[in-house]
């Protein structure tokens, strides 16, 4: 009865000494940002803000798209739509080729990993150079994030040491996280230089005035637009937000609550291209928004700003790792923008869940991650990815529990199973002891004690 | 049709769908008023610039009246070679960002010197917006240093984003920076310097 979910765990439950780090470094991660958050009384105001702040917006986004791409045209910049992730990697191609660039410098994008654009423009002869650590050290390593905020968080500092001996040259043994950091600062400065073309994300667009806001703590979403001559920017339609006081709120919540910090270190503006370089471009991705928006009960997902928090402080994630979900976005807000996005495909996260809630608890936006999430999976049989075993014990339970006589017996009967020796109920065929011991059931059933107690 | 008029009728097409109602005549939510944010001040907002900048991994030095920030600068970093900066205050800079020929050729920059027009008190980011041709200086030197003017300090981002300007000549960039060049992307250790500046020095200067 185990999920893909389940069975891609149990991979990562192998090694107990790391599952048991990642869960204690989330934990810590999510007590930093209790600590932001009681560190400012207004922060549940400020919750409530920035959820109908996005309601609004994303309920008139037409509006503000509009007028964020007339603002930067405007401004100078060239604005480019994108229906799909096909489109999106064209379109990027396109502007590459017309540039003539060889070398792509990138900060950090999820925009761009949900494209599948890196594969696209290497098999169009460009070379693409990520250049957040954490996503360069996934990227010399042949992986995918496990993580949407610390991408490389699978690995620890003897993996990064060796990565680094063979890809980078450094010291043999030195695994020291300061040497690493150092050494991937030469090699990186050296690409900045060299690289013809520079491309960020967007943590944010603003309406009014057309910027692209990039929130980063190692600076190289400005290095990567500092030295190459063009910059093209990728954002996903529900980035924009109407001006600069609900970026206030915005800002303030994104990384205390993503990784309990006061804020990065780096908050940059781009309204236009650098005196000395070629126009700047932005590139609309729509690639499944548009029709998002009209989904009744899962809407919301689209006010994520994409911090981290849910994932940080999810039970499931913590002890399972992002590799165990099969949407490259993990955790509560991946299984809902997974399911959007292909349920066939990532039915097998929906269970990934103890719906103990924490993710809404905590999101900034204050999205119903939870409660999505159960009602995703009152939908499985629909989209055919029901579990047939399920399917079939939930009938046998409706009836059983729909006949009282039947229920009388079962539970007056149910304490001889207890009898059986352990092996046979241990063996594996049981989903009831997988994992965890086999209950033992009572000789009283709870409802006859209960007519006791009340004599 | 073009593909954004596509994509905005698609996406309008949709909200109306399902948010269109009939009694009010409005489709979606309104806009929340946010002029009623509780938001955090400080009985001192420079002290708690000055402790936030601390511990976000800066160091905070106040300027006396008088004092000549080119020997303050010289003494912080006697062994900096290449020192570079525009303004006009700072004599001992051996390149300047508004002549390099290309961005680039700042790199190997050991002190890079810019100007920061208001700090935040809440978590001690400083808006600087561009005001030299080559902006990589923010970012390519080694060592940043950010005269700010004591001041002007604001105590949190609603502030900060009521009073942000551009700059008139270079109107097409501006940063809010808060310490130095950050990661903790290799086992969750923190290291400073990560791909900009490996230290950030803010010298509090006297009107």
């Amino acid at each position: 009865m185990s999920t893909a979910h389940s069975n891609a765990a149990k991979e990562f439950l192998k090694n107990q000494t790391y599952a048991k780090w990642h869960d204690a470094t989330f934990w810590a991660v999510r007590t930093k940002r209790d600590n932001m958050a009681y560190g400012l009384e207004e922060w549940e105001q400020l919750r409530e803000k920035a959820s109908a702040i996005k309601r609004h917006t994303i309920t008139h986004l037409d509006e503000y798209l509009d007028q964020f791409a007339t603002k930067a045209e405007e401004n100078g910049c060239i604005v480019h739509w994108a229906k799909d992730a096909h489109e999106f990697n064209e379109i990027v191609y396109g502007i590459l080729k017309n540039h003539n660039v060889k070398k792509l410098v990138k900060s950090k994008s999820m925009l761009t990993e949900e494209c599948g654009m890196n594969p696209y423009l290497e098999q169009h002869g460009i070379e693409v150079v990520e250049t957040d650590l954490g996503e360069r050290i996934i990227q010399l390593k042949g992986q995918a994030p496990s993580h949407i905020v610390m991408p490389a968080i699978h690995l620890n500092h003897d993996d990064v040491g060796e990565l680094f001996e063979e890809k980078l040259g450094s010291e043999k043994g030195n695994h020291d996280p300061t040497y690493l950091t150092y050494v991937a600062r030469l090699s990186l400065r050296n690409e900045f230089l060299t690289a013809d073309a520079g491309m960020t994300g967007a943590n944010f667009g603003i309406a009014e005035t057309g910027d692209i806001v990039v929130c980063t703590n190692e600076g190289n979403a400005d290095m990567s637009t500092s030295c190459p001559k063009l910059h093209i920017a990728a954002i996903g339609l529900e980035k924009v937000i109407p001006n600069y006081d609900c970026l206030a709120v915005f800002q303030r919540m994104l990384c205390r609550a993503g990784t309990g910090q006061p804020t990065t270190t780096f908050t940059s503006h781009f309204r236009k291209a650098r005196p000395t370089a070629n126009p700047m471009h932005i590139v609309l991705v729509d690639n499944g928004r548009s029709e998002w928006v009209g989904n009744p009960e899962h809407w919301e997902a689209l006010k994520c700003i994409r911090c981290g928090s849910c994932m940080n402080t999810c039970p499931v994630y913590r002890r399972s790792g992002g590799y165990s979900y099969s949407y490259f976005i993990p955790g509560p807000i991946g299984i809902n923008l997974g399911m959007l996005r292909d349920p066939e495909k990532h039915s097998g996260n929906v269970s990934a869940c103890t719906l103990c809630n924490s993710c809404q608890a905590l999101c900034p936006a204050k999205i119903n991650l939870g409660d999505q999430i159960y009602m995703w999976r009152q939908q499985l049989d629909e989209f055919g990815t029901a579990n047939p075993q399920k399917k079939m014990m939930c009938k046998g339970m409706s009836m059983f529990y729909g006949s009282e006589g039947m229920y009388n017996l079962g539970t007056a009967l149910a304490h001889w199973a207890n009898i059986i020796p352990s092996p046979i109920i241990n063996c594996g065929l049981n989903p009831w002891a997988e994992g965890h011991k086999m209950m033992e059931f009572p000789k009283k059933p709870f409802h006859k004690l209960w007519k006791e107690i009340k004599k | 049709m073009s593909n954004k008029d596509d994509i905005l009728k698609k996406y309008r097409a949709n909200v109306r769908e399902r948010f269109f109602d009939e009694r009010s005549g409005k489709t979606g939510f309104d806009m929340p008023d946010l002029s009623d944010i509780k938001a955090i001040t400080y009985p001192n907002p420079l002290v708690q610039f000055v402790k936030m900048t601390e511990m976000v991994g800066g160091q905070v030095i106040e300027v006396d009246p008088g004092r000549d920030v080119n020997v303050l600068i010289k003494e912080l970093f006697p062994d900096a070679k290449e020192i570079a900066s525009n303004l006009p205050e700072i004599t001992i800079a051996t390149r300047n960002p508004d002549t390099a020929g290309r961005a680039r050729d700042l790199n190997g920059t050991d002190v890079g010197i810019i100007r920061g027009k208001f700090g935040v008190a809440e978590n001690a980011c400083i808006w600087i917006p561009q005001t030299m041709k080559e902006k990589a200086v923010c970012f390519i030197s080694e060592n940043l240093i950010i005269l700010l003017p004591k001041s002007q300090i604001v105590n949190n981002m609603h502030e900060a984003y009521k009073r942000i300007e551009f700059d008139k000549e270079y109107d097409g960039y501006g940063v809010f920076i808060s310490g130095p060049s950050k990661t903790a992307d290799i086992a969750q250790v923190l290291v400073m310097g990560a791909q900009a500046a490996r230290s950030a020095t803010i010298l509090l200067m006297p009107e």
